[in-house]
């Protein structure tokens, strides 16, 4: 019952993280291209309750951040006006955004990178691509590993042999460096929607051959299940069998596999593009945003640009407790 | 005797078989090492057709394949394009210290796992089966990348760690104790992290394979004929449990290789993994190919050794 | 043991397996629990030791040599197990480690209780083996379980649970798991160890046959509490509780039982002997005197000089599989002839591998037969082309052995049962519903309980699904491979009932596919022998078990008979 529960706690969180960056451009408070040349690597907006004057209010508010001295890099706040944080705001571009501030003050939120782009806003745009980019692999290689799998394991024969030979050689591929390989061995420069597409059919190319073992041992004991044989004798075709009875007991694995594929396939988008290999500037990824921190002076001084890493947390720890639990379920 | 032999001829045709799907995976891409210099006004396009033929690119795809091959038998795996040097010296110094950096990782990582799992399983819900549990539960969540990148900006806060290489500058100078002390500093940080991040997987496989060995009859019965706990634990339920760990040894090879690829490169540890994304972002393909070779080698030699030890661990398996 | 009570916990609630059970035990003496699987008779068992399950709460006393072993320190307890008293478990082979070395796990048991070192342990070791009967106690030692065969290991387990002398052995379910011949073997050496090394036992048993061998005294045992005590010859003869007469009666002629127990209460005459059904008992009534046979049953055996129903002509099968670079085959089918006849109960023995299943499923087209025909009819069924197949191999039901695997669980008892009808689209679905709740209605299930898992069903009520579900195609003839085997035993007569019933009603052939051989007595017209793939003997049943020709019949049926002399003669 606590397993259920868990189930359906964590599908909740991730569907309401998964709305969230798909709706970036009314969550997040800004554009991900929008540059405030004015303040690069400002550290995270602090947001006050209680004022100069020691007065205490129900809706937090912000200080505008000047650099002082000029062209330093420390930033201190001017503390003369007050800018309330105001939500359902219209943005320049149209539309609405969740929560925002009135110029000239900004609300960043995670602080702010090189070219002053607010990093909150960016991870969550970041998030529609490398979330979704787990997702979608993982859907990808979840069916190709089905349809390999179901047929190795139904057919059995020489098919079975063949399908099996090639999931052996892709599974004796260490796959990150295959993934490495065959990235960077495509054209390096193409537009950050090609590199999306293009990374999801890399991604999801490489891992069909797991779960094409998994579903191909579940197919052999179910075929040999004395309900099938019965069904059999009734004058059942294949295609009955398997509709009926033999793929219906791969559902239980293969939402096991997806829930431990999309964590591992998510990690491998934000490693790509951590690399350089993945989607590049300006369409952000939280791989691409952590690649800054390869520079030493980034990594010793800014601790915020660490955030879209920590971001990565939470995220995998639901989806392992979710492949847990319906690990759990479906034994 | 048969056993290992068939083993040993699978391996080496599995091995044909990978060099054969990477070399068509890398051929089948578009551009080579010198694309780009292609686009470089001063080089005329003759110097760069003659430039690749004589790196032999401009063969078809068999063709280059065989020459690879037999630049296998000689030993050298082909020229680098980029270094132009040999690659197999290129490769063999790098992979030294990749097989360093892995080999100590692992080790570490299962001996820890094999005490954490031990004792988790053998008081379930106990109060260290709880810490360890919440232990590998939080390290689950956090991603090798993250933990590396983690783990270096504690070295550049503290600065008791060095942040990148193998060696310090002064090396040559060090006597040996000081030699092996430089080796470890480096080593440390990059070590830690493929361990931490190995453990949980480890550790959860460990406690999962020993907790159902423990429910096994046979364990009831020692048991029942008075034969202490303890004994029960090490002589009757972790011998049993070796055949499916023995499994996971070679599984967890496989897992640490790619571990070490990124771990190398965020923390600069000069080993594979940097090699082999120059080469990539260079396209220096016999360079990549060799990389992509010697770790499959090394993975298939991790489960040649996982098949060993199953082997020696059940006698079942020597039955057959 | 006094007032034991266990009750074990449960996420649905507490559920009591022993209740207020007391018995004495005293030095070199040997007691026998008797009862049906679930009564409670294991936990008893395991109490004395202490190696329940976490999940049981026990109360009462166990007395042991004057101490109370309840209040034993663990400690101290560990001390007892294995030393003072012994234990053996039902199935030998996942009683010891696969990873160890037979003779390591005897020393093991020695190393635990003694000081002594590793060399004296293999010694001592080495002794016990020859003790259980080992001519090569060295070649014994050094081998792993898998390696021996399920006597030898039960033997080793023996050693074991004798290694350090115990003064008390509990036994459960010694034998139960081995096959005829090895029984008999194991019960020998237990009876003689037991003399000469002068031990008590603790015997529990569902096989009354057993327990006349080992024990003196009886204790029967029902949803866990005591129902009947006594000495054994006493509580055999004339048994007081009406249960403990059912299980007589329905185990008077089981395998290892000689057929002198069954009382008094059928009816005299001989051709009559085979009892097709089983008073319906309560718990504290007189068993119902026997229902008159039903009109279609055969004729003590005398063949039907009418068109057999199904003719099998020449039938072979073999099977290869390859390990390695050999090629292994073995024929499972050797030139097979039988005809069955319309309306008739024929029963099919033999060993394990003679062939029976192969040709349960080549009747029913479930495996291609490698020569000969299969006349349904007058048609031979491995000819009938693909488009008229269907129809004709309705004729041919099969019901397997294991209810749990034979029935998916994922659909509902209805969905079971019309599946043959909605796989050869017979009706409309409406149809097929009502199709299917009548025909659970027939095979005594409530419509009800259409919704339900097969899970949620017992092993009983599971078999009469998968009846019903072979009942829907209309077939002619009925092959129930091991179907019965494994029900416990006022059950399995219910079900003997029903099939019976139906066979009346439907106009029935039967094919008993088993290796129990009082079933087979109570249930067939003719008995059909079958040996390495061939038919070495057929005849009616009651002429097979009076004097069989064959030898390989005499062999199968002499060792039921084996146990006659353990019996204490009748007054």
């Amino acid at each position: 019952m606590r397993n259920r529960s868990t189930i359906w706690l964590s599908i909740g969180v991730l569907a309401l993280l998964h709305g969230a960056v798909l709706t970036a451009h009314f969550v997040a408070p800004y554009d991900f291209a929008a540059q405030d040349r004015d303040l690069p690597y400002a550290p995270p907006t602090r947001l006050h309750f209680i004022d100069a004057r020691g007065r205490s209010h129900l809706r937090p508010f912000v200080y505008r951040s000047v650099e002082q001295p000029e062209g330093s890099g420390h930033y201190v706040e001017d503390s003369s006006r007050a800018y309330v944080v105001q939500f359902l705001v219209s943005s320049r571009s149209g539309g609405r955004r969740l929560f925002g501030v009135d110029e000239p003050a900004s609300i960043f939120l995670l602080g702010t990178d090189a070219y002053g782009r607010d990093q909150f806003s960016r991870l969550v745009y970041g998030g529609r691509i490398s979330l979704m980019a787990g997702l979608l692999a993982a859907a990808l290689t979840l069916s190709l590993g089905l349809l390999a799998g179901a047929s190795a394991g139904y057919c059995g024969g020489w098919l079975d042999g063949i399908i099996m030979r090639g999931a052996e050689l892709f599974l004796a591929l260490p796959w990150l460096y295959l993934l490495f390989a065959i990235r960077a061995f495509l054209p390096l420069h193409i537009s950050p929607a090609q590199a999306f597409f293009l990374l999801i059919s890399v991604i999801g190319l490489v891992g069909w051959a797991r779960p094409a073992r998994l579903v191909r041992g579940l197919v052999l004991s179910a075929k040999e299940r004395t309900y099938v044989l019965a069904a059999r004798s009734f004058g059942a075709s294949g295609f009955y069998l398997l509709r009926r009875h033999i793929l219906p007991q791969t559902l239980g694995v293969m939402l096991t596999q997806a829930a431990i594929l999309v964590p591992q396939f998510i990690l491998a988008e934000v490693t790509l593009s951590f690399l350089g290999l993945g989607v590049g500037e300006p369409v952000p990824s939280w791989g691409n945003m952590l690649a800054t921190l390869q520079q030493y002076s980034v990594l010793a001084s800014y601790w915020w640009m660490f955030l879209p890493g920590l971001a990565l947390v939470p995220v995998f720890w639901i989806y392992h407790k979710l492949a847990d639990s319906l690990h759990e379920e479906t034994l | 005797m048969r056993y290992v032999v068939t083993r040993l001829i699978h391996s080496a045709a599995l091995l044909v078989g990978v060099s054969m799907l990477t070399f068509i995976f890398l051929r089948l891409a578009p551009g080579d090492f010198f694309t780009d210099l292609r686009l470089n006004p001063q080089v005329s396009a003759q110097t760069v057709a003659d430039l690749r033929a004589q790196a032999g690119l401009d063969q078809p795809l068999p063709v280059t394949y065989v020459r690879w091959l037999k630049s296998v038998a000689r030993g050298d795996l082909g020229l680098s394009l980029a270094y132009n040097a040999r690659v197999a010296p290129l490769l063999w110094d790098r992979a030294r210290n990749t097989l360093l950096l892995a080999g100590t990782a692992m080790l570490l990582a299962w001996l820890i796992a094999i005490v954490a799992g031990l004792s988790s399983a053998a008081r379930p819900h106990g109060i260290a089966d709880r810490l360890i549990g919440g232990g590998t539960s939080l390290l689950l969540g956090v991603p090798e990348l993250v933990l590396a990148l983690g783990l270096l900006a504690l070295a550049a806060r503290t600065g008791r760690f060095p942040t990148g290489g193998m060696v310090s500058l002064g090396f040559a100078k060090l006597n040996l104790t000081g030699k092996l002390k430089d080796v470890v500093l480096h080593a440390a940080l990059p070590v830690a992290a493929l361990v931490l991040g190995a453990l949980p997987v480890l550790v959860r496989h460990v406690r999962a394979s020993v907790l159902e060995v423990l429910q096994a009859p046979f364990i009831q019965a020692a048991r029942a004929h008075g034969i202490p706990r303890r004994r029960v634990l090490f002589g009757y339920a972790l011998p049993a449990a070796a055949n499916p760990l023995a499994s996971l040894f070679g599984l967890s090879v496989a897992a640490l290789l790619s571990g070490s690829l990124l771990v190398e490169v965020v923390m600069g540890w000069p080993g594979m993994g940097p090699l082999l994304l120059e080469a990539i972002l260079a396209r220096d393909l016999y360079v990549v190919i060799g990389a992509v070779m010697f770790s499959a080698a090394f993975l298939v030699g991790g489960n040649l050794v996982a098949d060993a030890l199953l082997y020696t661990v059940d006698p079942r398996i020597r039955a057959r | 043991m006094q007032d034991l009570t266990v009750d074990y916990e449960a996420e649905g609630g507490t559920g009591r397996a022993v209740s207020g059970v007391s018995f004495e035990l005293g030095p070199g003496d040997s007691l026998g629990v008797l009862g049906e699987s679930g009564c409670g008779k294991t936990t008893t068992a395991l109490a004395i030791l202490r190696i329940l399950p976490k999940t049981a709460r026990v109360i009462g006393t166990i007395r042991f040599l004057g101490r109370h072993l309840f209040q034993l320190r663990e400690r101290d307890l560990q001390k007892v197990r294995g030393a003072d008293i012994s234990m053996i478990f039902q199935e030998p082979a996942m009683m010891l480690s696969p990873v160890k070395r037979a003779g390591d796990q005897v020393s093991e048991v020695i190393r635990a209780h003694t000081g002594e070192s590793w060399r004296e342990c293999r010694g001592e070791a080495l002794a016990r083996l020859s003790e259980v009967g080992f001519e090569s106690a060295s070649r014994i030692y050094a081998s792993y379980p898998h390696q021996l065969s399920g006597g030898e290991q039960q033997r080793v387990v023996i050693a074991q649970a004798l290694a350090c002398r115990p003064a008390l052995v509990v036994a459960d379910e010694p034998t139960s798991s081995l096959d005829l011949g090895t029984q008999a073997e194991i019960l020998d050496l237990l009876s003689d160890l037991k003399e000469r090394l002068g031990i008590a036992l603790l015997v529990i048993s569902h096989d009354p046959g057993v327990l006349a061998k080992l024990a003196t005294r009886i204790v029967v045992m029902r949803h866990g509490a005591i129902v009947e005590q006594g000495a054994l010859g006493q509580v055999f003869q004339q048994p007081q509780s009406a249960y403990t007469q059912s299980l007589l009666v329905a185990r008077a002629t089981s395998p290892l039982a000689p057929r002198r127990l069954v009382p008094v209460l059928q009816s005299a005459s001989e051709d009559a002997v085979k009892a097709r059904t089983l008073p319906d008992v309560k718990a504290d009534q007189m068993p119902a005197p026997q229902r008159a046979e039903p009109e279609l049953s055969a004729d003590k055996g005398s063949p039907r000089y009418q068109e057999p129903l199904v003719s099998v002509r020449g039938l072979s099968k073999r099977y290869q599989h390859r390990r390695g670079l050999k090629t292994f085959g073995i024929q499972a089918l050797d030139n097979v002839d039988l005809d069955i006849a319309a309306g008739s109960t024929i029963a099919l023995i033999g060993e394990s591998g003679a062939g029976k299943s192969t040709l349960a499923l080549c009747l029913a087209r479930l495996e291609q037969p490698d020569a000969g025909e299969i006349l349904l009819a007058g048609r031979n069924l491995l000819k009938v082309p693909r488009p008229e197949l269907a129809p004709v191999r309705r004729k041919i039901q099969l019901i397997f052995q294991d209810s749990t695997q034979a029935l998916s669980p994922r659909i509902s008892a209805a969905e079971v049962v019309r599946e043959p009808l909605d796989i050869g689209s017979l009706g409309i679905s409406t149809e097929r519903h009502g199709r299917a709740l009548e025909l659970m209605e027939q095979v005594g299930l409530s419509a009800a309980w259409a919704r339900r898992s097969p899970l949620e069903f017992s092993g009983g009520q599971r078999q009469r699904l998968a009846i019903a579900r072979a009942l829907a195609l209309q077939p002619s003839l009925l092959i129930l491979d091991e179907a019965l085997t494994g029900l416990d035993l006022p059950i399995q007569a219910e079900i003997i009932d029903l099939l019976v019933e139906l066979q009346g009603v439907h106009r029935l052939t039967y094919l008993y596919i088993s290796h129990d051989l009082s079933l087979v007595e109570r249930v067939a017209d003719e008995v059909v022998v079958m040996h390495q793939g061939r038919i070495v003997e057929r005849a009616g049943t009651a002429e097979l078990f009076r004097c069989p020709s064959h030898p390989h019949t005499q062999a199968l049926l002499g060792a039921r008979l084996a146990l006659e002399a353990a019996l204490p003669r009748e007054a």
